[in-house]
């Protein structure tokens, strides 16, 4: 097991520097270039920095490295600086904010600021600190600490030597024994021909994904259904690639042993943040204000659009339109995990779970809100070989807008790009309308139409019924989401009061995640409509070709009064559907 | 797992271990008590034996309550049963590609489950039998005859089938009633009595009574009804005793009618001792059950009808200069070892337990009971037979039209089901349906256990699937209701009316809701 030292070891793994000849294969990566520490003004390639190894660039093309410790100051007056875009600056990690804005890669402190700014799931204990993004989550835990066990969750990548890579509990290093345990038990299977899905132990769960080299395993007692679960680690690891893109593979094929954990240095927050999505999870802002992270695309498979005025929403897209025909593979606006606008060159979508991942990555990194910043990223249901480049540029505190390229030196076109879009935005006052809506917020089952005559109502008229809260919408309706299943979106009704606890919100989270999976049965799904009652809600699940819905009622409503609404909230919707959709934007169908 | 080595062997593997054995290297062996097939390598076995020991301590990590059920691999299952508390049985079942092998683990840990308490009540614990011979030879050859016999029912053609998607409608380890009149319940109950009071002296007997394979009255507490009637269905009823009939009953584990008759052939050349005993883990088998005493309760043939109406049995054999009498079953409820005594007249059987304790002579006890009954209930027992016979309304008794059902109390551990002739008529989607999800409802009754235990679930769901079908589940106040309606209305609200009608007329109404 390799320590931290390592790392800054010049050329721990490759004593061969002949692999470091390789030619690099640009046409695959275009240009990727690694800042080497204290050098970042060296444009030479990289020769054994062991940061990544020869195959790595290969693969990449040229890589800029970024070391530990030393943040490189490639600053946008000069532009041949290597250290300027192009670095893989959210490998290194979270850090401090960097005075110049152009500044690419610096140096997080791994874990050392994790003691300040844990959290936890509301499952585990009621504490709640303000940043569970900078670090890693109980550091000083292992396999053998009573607390570490008791985690409701825990995430392993590990290599299928058995090398530790990420541990969302405890220091991979530390948990070296345990890795090998998972992947003894995996390989055993393996090598007998078949492949591990999941362990069941009361409640809890061992759920394995294979991506060899790569295994992925959860540990969870939250009983949520295996399908979701592997869900989750496919998303995972789609945030791995989405920081090393698949040529990762090839450091294992050169060495089985290889130790990976560097190339992930700094990225903590950025898992840390996915898995929280997965789950119900409250956390206080600086605010003593509750938030709390209802990101049902994780299961979804579907983005959610920021509602607003098909007027404003085509004054965005337009601007977005005129820069995608400048070279711009994809520029996408959003606030934060919902889109104001999304357009993409001919022929090019973006698929629901790459921009799930994509601003995950953006809004779980600090440095991305203090600096316009230029990242590799690679997109892994575009291509998870190859990397692109990621222009993004926080507009306000939730806004950011984000523009993705193939060409590693087109950072002054895009600043050039988001310079006119911004000056557009603002002359159009779509960025005051974006902030107007966040605090809108999304639609209010109270404010559902009772007759069809109310059905040319818009979004940004207060309604007379949102006064009856109290007891959420007609017929005792609390909540839904509908899901376009040609847009790959859907829209979710904000809480109502009878779920406004949090309990009650998790178990509703919980409940949807069920019902999609028992409609989304493997051999026999979609169904066509569930109805489901227990305790907590009755829950109605209406699949067409069209779209999914998924409603949930007071456990004592009325079944034919429920059906009835079901079909109103259609209704609804679809009168709507300007509004809290984003047209134009071509589904994602390759 | 798949097994490298047994590509082509049965799809079946079933291993029963004891934890706390065989710790020493090179004595990881003495470890198993049995492996099914019995032929396999020592190394696999050992390697099977091995991943559950080791996945067991593993999740033990994070659930020290509660180890491993299942492991799910893309083409095997292994479902754990801690049957006792350092005795473990594991069962591995390979996936077809037929796409004809989806089961419900639940389903296949109640065969577990089955045979291990049908093997309590036959032979005690399994760690009553490592205590009486810690070497384990007794528990072994005991275990190797008895799960062998027992597996024996599984076998369709050459293959043995393990309850798949296809069973869904069934519930394993529950008992069937017959409805009867009320003027039938009090004859029955009149009769149970006779035979009840009919021993000797102040000692009373305890009694099942069938008719066909249906359950009509029972002294006995519902889990030992459930073992008891198990095996009644299995091996003592007229059914059970002409085993080329084609029966009706799900007990028989076949698919249809034709494949039991095929596969009842080969059982029966199947329990030849050459054949069970070849191979065998330990070589000297062979001798260990002349030297052991093995009654094989299980074994097909075993029982046969006399001419005075009562069940003989082949293990009454004089072995070893021991008489015995009638085999002897273990009462989990009342931890009592009983004589069973079985007689048939037509399609009523009638199961007499007598308490060994009260017995100083065995087979004079046995014979006295007899006598009684005979002189005392033969009447009854005729008029009896008569009475059901006539308001039997054969196999189909429990159809109902346009419902394919399954109805469990799980207090009483009974259930109703459709004729298994109907459910075949169903399509495979609907059935693929219903057991997932039964699967489903399987982890939402556990979790709802371990988060409130004491308090009693609800849960309804009503799936309406790509065929059109709907699928339902109602658990309510202890009863579950399983139903598939083909070819029925689109609306959710038709569903739940038939699904209301169905709970008034035949479940006193406790799936109604409103």
């Amino acid at each position: 097991m390799d320590s931290d030292d390592s790392v800054t070891d010049p050329n721990p793994h490759h004593p061969d520097p002949s692999l470091d000849a390789e030619p690099a294969t640009v046409e695959q990566m275009g240009s990727l270039t690694l800042g080497e520490a204290g050098d970042a003004a060296g444009a030479e390639r990289p020769v054994g920095n062991g940061f990544l190894p020869a195959d790595f660039y290969a693969a990449a093309g040229e890589i800029e490295v970024v070391e530990e410790g030393s943040p490189v100051s490639g600053d946008l007056a000069g532009p041949s600086s290597l250290g300027g875009p192009g670095a893989c600056r959210e490998r290194s990690g979270r850090g401090d904010a960097l005075p110049s804005p152009s500044s690419s890669g610096y140096a997080g402190e791994r874990g050392s600021s994790g003691g300040s700014s844990e959290i936890e799931e509301a499952d585990d204990r009621e504490t709640m600190l303000d940043d569970w993004s900078r670090g890693k989550r109980h550091p000083d835990e292992d396999d053998g600490s009573v607390s570490w066990r008791k985690r409701k969750k825990h995430f392993f990548i590990l290599s299928n030597s058995g090398k530790p890579i990420y541990s969302r509990y405890g220091d991979e290093h530390k948990l070296a024994g345990f890795s090998a345990t998972l992947q003894a038990i995996i390989s055993f299977v393996e090598n007998s021909g078949d492949r591990l899905k999941f362990i069941r132990a009361g409640k809890h769960q061992v759920v394995f994904l294979v991506k060899v080299p790569i295994y992925l395993v959860c540990i969870s007692c939250t009983e949520e259904p295996y399908e979701a679960l592997k869900r989750q680690l496919e998303l995972i690891y789609g945030q791995m690639l989405l920081i090393l893109t698949k040529s990762v593979n090839r450091c294992f094929e050169k060495n089985p042993k290889y130790d990976m954990t560097p190339l992930l240095r700094g990225t903590d927050a950025v898992f840390s943040s996915l898995i929280h999505a997965f789950s119900w999870f409250v956390f206080s802002n600086p605010k003593p204000k509750a938030l709390v992270i209802w990101n049902p695309a994780t299961f979804l498979n579907a983005y959610t659009c920021l509602p607003l005025s098909y007027s404003t929403r085509q004054a965005a897209s337009a601007i977005l339109q005129d820069v995608a025909d400048s070279g711009v593979l994809f520029a996408l606006l959003m606030c934060k995990n919902k889109v104001v606008s999304l357009v993409g060159t001919q022929k090019a979508s973006l698929h629901p779970d790459d921009m799930l991942l994509l601003s995950n990555f953006i809004m779980s990194s600090e440095s991305f809100r203090t600096s316009e910043s230029f990242s590799p990223i690679c997109l892994p249901r575009y291509n998870p070989m190859v990397f692109l480049y990621a222009y993004v540029h926080f507009l306000d505190v939730d806004t950011y807008l984000t523009l993705l390229t193939t060409s590693s030196d087109s950072f002054y076109h895009l600043k050039d790009c988001r310079i006119r879009i911004e000056t557009v935005l603002v002359k159009s006052n779509v960025l005051s309308e974006v902030q107007r809506s966040m605090l809108d917020g999304g639609l209010r089952v109270e404010d559902l139409p009772l007759e069809s005559s109310l059905r040319s109502r818009s979004l940004t008229t207060p309604e007379l019924s949102s006064s009856q809260s109290g007891i959420g919408g007609p017929s005792g309706l609390w909540h839904f989401m509908y899901r376009s299943i040609y847009l790959d979106q859907y829209v979710s009704s904000e809480f109502s009061s009878p779920i406004s606890s949090s309990s009650q919100q998790k178990r509703l989270f919980r409940a949807y995640q069920r019902l999609y999976a028992s409609m989304h049965d493997n051999g026999t799904g979609p169904h066509k409509t569930q109805f489901r009652r227990d305790e907590d809600f009755v829950l109605l699940c209406w699949i067409t070709q069209d779209f999914e819905l998924y409603a949930a009622f007071d456990p004592l409503s009325d079944k034919a009064l429920a059906i009835k609404t079901c079909n109103r909230v259609c209704q609804w919707v679809r009168d709507l559907e300007n509004e809290i959709f984003l047209f134009g934007a071509s589904p994602f169908s390759w | 797992m798949g097994l490298p080595a047994m590509a082509a062997n049965e799809g079946i593997q079933l291993c029963v271990f004891d934890s706390r054995r065989g710790h020493q290297e090179g004595q990881e062996l003495d470890k198993i008590l049995f492996f099914f097939p019995s032929d396999f390598p020592y190394s696999v076995q050992l390697s099977v034996v091995g991943l559950s020991e080791g996945i067991i301590t593993f999740t033990r990590i994070f659930s020290p309550d509660a180890a491993c059920e299942v492991i799910e691999e893309e083409r095997h299952s292994h479902v754990f049963y801690q049957a006792e508390p350092d005795i473990w049985m594991v069962m591995i079942v390979e996936k077809n590609k037929d796409n004809e092998s989806d089961w419900r683990c639940d389903a296949l840990i109640d065969v577990l489950k089955e045979a291990h308490s049908l093997f309590t009540m036959f032979n005690g614990s399994l760690q009553a039998l490592l205590d009486k011979q810690p070497s384990g030879e007794l528990a072994r050859s005991r275990l190797y005859t008895f799960i062998n016999d027992y597996l024996s029912d599984f076998y369709v053609g050459k293959k043995i089938q393990v309850p798949s998607f296809r069973d869904c409608l069934k519930e394993r380890r529950t008992v069937q009633m017959l409805t009867v009149s009320r003027e039938v319940a009090i004859e029955v109950q009149s009769l149970a009595t006779v035979i009840g009071t009919s021993s000797l002296g102040s000692i009373a007997c305890k009694s099942l009574i069938l008719f066909q394979d249906l359950l009509v009255a029972t002294t006995l507490s519902p889990g030992d009804t459930a073992n008891m009637f198990t095996y009644a269905v299995l091996r003592l009823t007229p059914h059970a005793l002409s085993s080329n009939t084609s029966s009706w009953s799900y007990l028989r584990r076949g698919v249809s009618g034709s494949s039991i008759t095929a596969s009842s052939g080969l059982l029966n050349s199947r329990s030849s001792p050459e054949e069970y005993h070849h191979g065998s883990h330990d070589s000297s088998m062979g001798e260990q059950s002349n030297r052991y005493h093995m009654p094989r309760p299980l074994q097909r043939d075993n029982w046969s009808k006399g001419k005075d109406g009562f069940l003989v049995c082949d293990i009454q054999l004089n072995v070893g200069g021991l008489v015995y009498l009638a085999p002897v079953v273990w009462l989990q409820q009342s931890e009592e070892h009983m004589y069973l005594c079985i007689y048939q007249h037509r399609s009523l059987t009638i199961i007499i337990l007598i308490p060994v304790c009260s017995q100083t002579d065995g087979e004079q006890g046995i014979a006295l009971v007899k006598k009684q009954l005979l002189e005392n209930a033969s009447e009854k027992i005729v008029h009896v037979e008569e009475k059901l016979s006539r308001g039997w309304g054969g196999e189909n008794a429990y159809h109902v039209s346009g419902y394919r059902y399954l109805l469990v109390d799980t207090d009483k551990s009974i259930s109703r089901t459709s004729p298994p002739g109907k459910v075949m008529t169903l399509a495979k989607d609907s059935l693929f349906t219903l057991n997932k999800l039964r699967e489903e409802v399987d982890l939402e009754k556990t979790r709802a256990n371990r988060e409130k235990p004491d308090q009693e679930k609800n849960l309804e769901i009503c799936i309406r699937a790509k065929n059109n079908s709907w699928i339902i589940a109602k658990i309510t106040q202890g009863r579950e209701l399983y139903m598939v309606l083909e070819k029925a209305n689109e609306t959710l609200l038709y569903a739940s009316d038939a699904v209301e009608k169905f709970s008034d007329r035949y479940c006193d109404g406790a799936f109604s809701l409103d």
